[in-house]
């Protein structure tokens, strides 16, 4: 009898000991798909972040170029403005001056003529008004207007920068030959004009 | 051995036993709480290192960005400087073409 319980006992023990090793090494299995999935978990997170990364960079990257890129373009067409209004300023100080050069007549009677054919009527009303024009020589010119065109010498230039506006009699039909409309009607040509003798382009 | 005897040493062994599996599972769930506590420290060193990286490549690429902004602001001013030069050099001819134009346009 002693002897089998001595069996029994070792039985017992036997048994509780494979169970304890059974569970020891279930949670060691455990403990490395525990730290398998974490390692893979965090490469993921890791990557998450540095891929966001890279987005956040290239963003930031473009935001930097394009805000300085575009103030220095705002820059140059800043200078590009200065210098072309700069030009139109001349021009205009030329063109109030033009009474006292040696173009005066024959721009004159050019830009009468243009007023008064572009009016088109027998009687056109031709106001004349020049910086520094001598007012005789300003009616002088009626000799060479067609028959019954009305000639006023205005005292003050016209449009301040002078010129010659043609309307008919009953002041319907108005037709603005001043240097201020025509710098106006040649806009753009003028400062494509400027815009290629400065920079070239 | 008395069968009372006996009976105590088998009551004896299974408590014997009762403890050895006691202790595995002890063991175990320590096994298990380790576990978990290395994974937390291997995604906390993981995010950390990634955080640490992403700041030092927004750090680098402002750098470059603003190097390369810096470029564009020397163009830029080099380039104006021409036009002045440009505008001094040029400006009497372009007021004459101007002129030009509006009288002969």
């Amino acid at each position: 009898m002693a002897e089998s319980l001595e069996k029994l006992h070792k039985r017992i023990l036997s048994d509780a000991k494979l169970k304890a090793a059974g569970i020891v090494e279930q949670a060691e299995d455990k403990s490395k798909q525990i730290l398998g999935e974490a390692q893979a978990q965090a490469q993921k997170d890791a990557d998450d972040i540095l891929s966001r990364a890279s987005l956040e960079a290239e963003s930031t990257r473009r935001s930097i170029l394009s805000s300085r890129i575009r103030a220095n373009r705002l820059r140059i067409l800043d200078e590009k403005n200065k210098i072309v209004q700069s030009v139109l300023r001349t021009v205009e100080k030329s063109l109030s001056d033009i009474a006292s050069s040696d173009q005066f007549e024959s721009t004159l009677k050019r830009f009468v003529a243009e007023a008064v054919e572009a009016v088109g009527t027998d009687n056109a009303v031709v106001k004349i008004g020049f910086r520094n024009a001598d007012k005789k020589s300003l009616q002088s010119l009626g000799q060479s207007l067609p028959k019954g065109t009305k000639l006023i010498a205005e005292e003050t230039a016209v449009d301040d920068l002078g010129g010659v506006v043609a309307s008919d009699p009953e002041g319907k039909m108005i037709f603005n030959n001043s240097f201020r409309a025509r710098l106006e009607r040649l806009d753009n040509e003028l400062l494509t004009t400027i815009s290629l003798a400065i920079f070239g382009e | 051995m008395s069968g009372i005897e006996a009976v105590r040493k088998i009551v004896e062994t299974e408590a014997q036993a009762k403890r050895i599996v006691e202790e595995a599972e002890s063991r175990a769930q320590e096994i298990l709480a380790s576990a978990s506590e290395q994974a937390r420290n291997v995604r906390q060193t993981s995010t950390a290192e990634a955080e640490q990286r992403k700041v030092q490549r927004l750090r680098e690429t402002r750098e470059k960005a603003e190097a390369d902004a810096r470029s564009s602001d020397v163009e830029t001013d080099s380039l104006l400087e021409n036009y002045k030069k440009l505008f001094e050099n040029r400006k009497d001819v372009a007021a004459k073409k101007a002129v030009e134009l509006i009288l002969g346009g």
